[in-house]
């Protein structure tokens, strides 16, 4: 039994991780009061490109992450631009846009023939000797880099967002862009930079998942992970570290699932798989009768922005 | 000596509304400078254009003698003009010292964050307000709120000071404290321009005032020479009269707001245990400076938002405070809001839909299978005639286009056009000009006098006076004093006060 | 005039329109659709299919024999879209098509399995309780809307992963076809499909117009449509004028997990006539676009619907014989969304242009 539990626990911090970067990054668009329903598209983008990338190369995981990121930077620029620029409805937009990169990471993994192709993958990270210590070392002691790397972003992203000048802006602009455009504050600047740094968050994480965790490539392989981080975003309320601790949530649920079957427990396969986003929906239950009223939003979240609206 | 600010021929369109038409404006250096007119005459607008917010269609601007071209809000602060707005443009859950580093960039956060606090503390003392720089906005009083505002644009450094209607969301005592503040300030060297339509403030506090009326300039006087009756005659273009009235017998109870209490989410408490009454035939006016409840009560009247607490008791009806959104309650009770695109109009729908939704749940325009349109349109236009709603070539077109005199007038048409026994009216006329107000008066009295129970809440205490039988003080989320006609205007001044 | 101080370039400003004449409007969706497919061809054409070649094909989708095809394909499109489109009209994203889709399959596929009613009147059943599952998917999230103010575009979303997932454990479990053990449900009989009534014309497309005529009454003229149009343009106003609109909004979600699960049964009573895995797939953001390309209008929705009907034939036969992946139906259906979206801008704001 222990066994089970440290192998399912060991394993979760590698499940976790996509949800986490994820809504790390939809935090970060969201603050500026961008409504960001991107991320399932963005997740794919990221993973078939750090896939491809791998494959290519034969390897260099690093580098296959990196472009995970980019591309992912570069595809939210068509969603920054309709939502900033154009105006448009935030939710069609990210709609479209997660539509759009499902055909096209299918076409492309399709055409390129990159389906199914074993990758290289990352090694764990051994913190010697701390990866000594019986049942903890295992745990929290000898992941793969990323997952290190994740905290060290959230303590960044939450340094930047609370503690910096940028970070004042973008708040600035996600609850009360009138006041931040008064201030003299660029509220298109700022709402593009958001979406695109959050944005190669969200490609990190799908390109992990491509590369590190799965270390192949399958068309839709982020089966509905980004729709899960938007909720997260939700039960979260717009904060980091709960984001975290979401996430952490999630990917133990996702964890245990393939871990119950081996485990010899018999439950109807289908019936298990549907675990996540039923508990995700429950998730957002909680989250609903909890609270009274909205309050944790950002003041301005789905609303374009124009100077000279005249009520 | 130049001028510290021009503006001249600025004309601003939008989207076909004409708002300034060839505005001029001449403020002096170190001279407290008033801009006077009424609601609509293009004040704000021009205003807006001098500190950089809008674009002027055509026009000139020149600061301390040279012409600039303002590129927007950033700008002008670069060239001194700072602007406090009727609507606070704070971030409400930032500290008081994080909206005005907001305002006034830094290189770092750390830094930056504590050069403000000093220089907070410098400009709070030197203009005698006493600010934390630590408290978060959304805990500051309205008068708080503005005062940051003003220790905001002031720490930038402006040499000319443009205050929108800055009184308006202040007690007299308030007000006066304001102004004597910004006497000083001008003493010092800043030029303040503040924007207002109240004739005693310019009278009282101004060096020079410009007169605006339909977006033009119509004349720039010295206070000190110039009779009140001159400027008002100036600013309203004629004298509208005051609206005449009869004695009515009154009735019974028609309504009964017993401890209404209403706590908001973020567990701020706007209602507590506010109770009054009404009788059928009279106007009972809730005077008090807004922010202590009044739009909630409104809304909770109305029945756009559900009370924590207590009873809203109709004749016939019975307590309809927790009805869901079912139909009693706008059967009998007539609402007029103070935000009519909030909760009286649907700007995208036509006049005439909007006028029909009153009485489609009760068969008269059709069967729930079939909405007869034509029935509707015809009650439309008639009511349109009747109610002399202007500027509507067809029924058809959308309500957004009204102007504001014409949609309160369309929004009071569908509300009497259910004979109501009760009228809620949450600031009838603002927003509009003399002839539309004294419209919306006449309607009002001749509701009372048809023997409806109306509830009259609003800011404008001469409204209050003028129209009210019984006049009800609100501060802090209940009722502190009754008055009956006539009034003492002095008496409820002190009473909105002592209790703030 | 104003006097610039050193500027190169002109000062780009906005301001919101209030009214733009019908025509221009349509104009502007015309154009901005235009754009849309042009860079669909450009695409194409990169892919291999130069755009003769490519109107060769539609032409050909157009004769008899695809005609038919089109046409089949077109009902449940058109039943999709009109549900989509019944909901957004009120503001509920109501993205959930496919697993509403998946029940309603599921349910007629139970009135086939168990035998429910008599021969001659079992397709109405079938098609009854296609409906009945549809509004069954959709109204569990509307409850969770009302109670507990849980978001409805992700909720449907998961929850069309939830019927999968489901569909699956029916397919490989206990609906598993005895005779051949793939992941399919047994073959309807005879008298459980929809089949042509003549003139290429298959019964699944009259009930795909008798939705539409029964929508387009629905929102345009009943009561009930009425409302629908206050409590999209002002919810807090409607709730004040005394509109129901708790009762609408049920009424209205309802009829639009109904039209999804009856496009779910017409989709597998008239092409396979088995349920299988994949019968659903991609109908979510087809829905969409539907809707959103008939401005939620359901008369415009049969035309639309018979539109990317032909989309939809066009991309199986270069399927078929260009091998071009089904996902390229998905790229050019997102394409022009994006288009159309982004004219939007131009009908909504006027630009200025300052010296």
């Amino acid at each position: 039994m222990s066994d089970f539990l440290i192998n399912w626990i060991a394993n979760a911090p590698v499940t976790a991780v996509p949800y986490a970067l994820a809504a790390l990054g939809l935090i970060v668009s969201e603050r500026s009061g961008v409504l960001n329903l991107t991320a399932e598209g963005l997740m794919l983008v990221g993973a078939l490109a750090g896939a491809g990338t791998s494959l290519t190369l034969g390897g260099h995981p690093v580098v296959a992450l990196v472009v995970a990121m980019v591309s992912a930077g570069v595809v939210s620029l068509l969603f920054a631009g309709m939502v900033v620029v154009l105006r448009v409805n935030q939710v069609i937009a990210g709609l479209a846009v997660v539509f759009f990169c499902q055909g096209l990471t299918g076409l492309i993994g399709t055409l390129a023939n990159w389906q199914n192709k074993q990758i290289t993958g990352l090694p764990s990270l051994v913190l010697w000797p701390f990866s000594e210590i019986p049942m903890i070392g295992r745990l929290f002691f000898m992941q793969d880099p990323i997952v290190y790397l994740t905290i060290l972003i959230f303590f960044t992203v939450n340094f930047v967002l609370f503690r910096t000048m940028i970070g004042l802006r973008i708040r600035a602009v996600g609850e009360n862009p009138a006041a931040a455009d008064a201030a003299g504050i660029s509220v298109a600047l700022h709402r593009i930079l958001a979406i695109v740094s959050g944005s190669c968050l969200i490609g990190l994480a799908g390109g992990y998942i491509s590369v590190v965790s799965v270390k192949l490539w399958v068309t839709g392989m982020t089966g509905g992970r980004g729709w899960i981080a938007v909720a997260l975003v939700v039960f979260a309320r717009w904060a980091p570290w709960p984001a975290l601790w979401g996430a952490l949530l999630f990917g133990c649920i996702e964890a245990v699932i393939p871990r119950i079957a081996a485990a010899g427990i018999r439950v109807p396969q289908y019936l298990m798989l549907m675990t996540p986003y039923l508990a995700t929906i429950a998730v957002m239950v909680w989250v609903g009768a909890k609270q009274r009223a909205g309050g944790a939003e950002p003041g301005a979240l789905g609303q374009p922005h124009v100077r000279e609206e005249r009520r | 000596m130049s001028l510290a600010l021009e503006l001249a021929g600025i004309r601003k369109s939008f989207d076909g509304v004409v708002a300034l038409n060839d505005a001029v404006f001449r403020a002096r250096p170190g001279e407290v400078h008033a801009l006077l007119g009424e609601n609509g005459a293009g004040k704000s607008s021009l205003m807006n254009v001098a500190a950089g917010l809008y674009a002027p269609d055509a026009g000139t601007i020149a600061i301390d003698g040279a012409p600039v071209s303002l590129s927007g809000p950033a700008d002008a602060r670069q060239h001194g003009i700072g602007m406090v707005h009727q609507h606070f443009k704070l971030v409400k859950p930032f500290t008081v010292a994080e909206n005005i580093l907001l305002a006034n960039r830094r290189r770092y956060f750390r830094s930056g964050i504590q050069e403000i606090r000093k220089a907070i503390k410098a400009q709070a003392e030197e203009l005698g307000f006493d600010i934390d720089p630590e408290r978060r906005t959304d805990t500051l009083t309205v008068a708080e709120q503005q005062q940051v505002e003003i220790v905001k644009v002031l720490v930038g450094g402006v040499r000319i000071l443009i205050l929108d209607e800055p009184t308006a969301v202040l007690t007299d005592a308030e007000a006066d404290r304001l102004l004597e503040t910004i006497g000083r300030l001008a003493e010092s060297g800043t030029t303040v321009v503040f924007v207002t339509h109240k004739l005693q403030e310019v009278k009282r506090y101004a060096d020079a005032v410009t007169i605006m009326r339909g977006g033009k300039t119509v004349a720039t006087l010295d206070p000190d020479t110039a009779t009140a009756a001159e400027l008002t005659e100036l600013t309203v273009g004629q004298t509208a009269a005051l609206p005449a009235r009869s004695q009515t017998a009154e009735g019974q109870t028609r309504l009964n707001v017993g401890a209404l209490s209403y706590a908001r989410a973020d567990g701020r408490i706007m209602l507590k245990d506010t109770s009054f009454f009404v009788r059928a035939g009279e106007i009972y006016g809730i005077a008090g400076v807004s922010g202590n409840g009044q739009a909630e009560l409104a809304e909770a009247l109305i029945g756009a938002q559900e009370p924590t607490s207590g009873e809203i008791w109709i004749e016939g009806m019975g307590d309809i405070s927790h009805a869901a959104s079912g139909q009693p309650r706008s059967a009998a009770l007539a609402a007029i809001p103070a935000d009519r695109y909030a909760y009286a109009l649907a700007g995208g729908l036509s006049i005439a839909d909007n006028f029909a939704v009153a009485n489609i749940r009760s068969g008269r325009y059709g069967r729930a299978a079939f909405v007869d349109r034509a029935a509707m349109r015809r009650d439309a236009r008639t009511a349109v005639a009747d109610y002399d709603v202007q500027g509507v070539r067809s029924v058809d077109q959308k309500a957004a286009l009204l102007s504001g005199g014409n949609a309160q007038k369309l929004v009071i048409a569908r509300e009497f056009s259910r004979e109501p026994a009760v009228v809620v009216a949450h600031s009838p006329s603002r927003g509009l000009d003399a002839r539309a107000c004294a419209a919306v008066h006449e309607r009002l009295l001749a509701a009372r006098e048809r023997g409806a129970a109306i509830v009259l809440i609003s800011e404008d205490l001469d409204e209050i006076l003028s129209l009210s039988d019984r006049i009800g003080v609100m501060t802090r989320g209940r009722i502190v004093g009754e008055f009956v006609r006539p009034a003492d205007r002095q008496a409820i001044g002190r009473a909105m006060v002592d209790h703030a | 005039m104003s006097t610039p101080t050193a500027r190169r370039f002109g000062r780009i400003t906005l301001d919101m329109r209030q009214n733009l004449a019908s025509w221009k409007q349509a104009a502007f969706l015309g154009g901005s659709l235009a754009i849309g497919l042009a860079i669909s061809v450009a695409i194409l054409a990169i892919a291999g299919i130069p755009p003769l070649q490519l109107a060769s094909e539609l032409a050909g989708v157009l004769n008899a024999d695809s005609l038919r095809n089109t046409l089949v394909q077109a009902a449940p499109l058109i039943l999709v879209g009109l549900g989509a489109s019944i909901a957004f009209r009120i503001g509920f994203w109501n993205l959930g098509l496919e697993g509403q889709m998946i029940f309603g399959g599921i349910f007629a596929a139970a009135v086939s399995i168990h035998q429910i009613g008599p021969p001659s009147t079992r397709l109405i059943f079938m098609g009854l309780a296609a409906a009945v599952g549809g509004m069954f998917w959709v109204l569990v999230v509307a409850f969770l809307k009302i109670r507990f103010r849980v978001n409805e575009i992700i909720a449907t979303l998961l929850l069309n992963y939830v019927a999968q997932y489901f569909l699956f454990h029916l397919l490989y479990g206990v609906w598993q076809d005895a005779q051949t053990a793939f992941p399919q449900s047994s073959q309807f009989r005879p008298f459980e499909r929809l089949t042509d009534i003549g003139l290429g014309v298959n019964s699944g497309l009259i009930i795909a117009v008798v939705g539409v005529l029964v929508a387009g009454w629905f929102v345009h003229l009943s009561r009930a449509g009425f409302y629908m149009r206050f409590i999209s343009a002002n919810p807090a106003m409607a709730k004040v004028v005394g509109v129901p609109i708790q009762a609408t909004t049920i009424l209205v979600v309802a009829a639009s997990g109904a039209c999804a699960g009856l496009a779910g049964f017409v989709n597998v009573a008239s092409q396979e006539s088995r349920l299988t895995q994949s019968f659903a797939d991609g109908y979510v953001f087809s829905g969409v676009l539907i809707a959103f390309l008939s401005r939620n209008d359901p008369i415009v929705v049969a035309v639309v619907g018979f539109l990317i009907a032909v989309l939809f034939i066009t991309g199986q036969t270069l399927q078929v014989f260009y091998q071009i992946p089904f996902t390229m139906v998905q790229i050019i259906e997102a394409i022009i969304v994006i288009a159309v979206a982004s004219s939007e801008f131009l009908i909504r704001h006027r630009i200025h242009w300052i010296r």
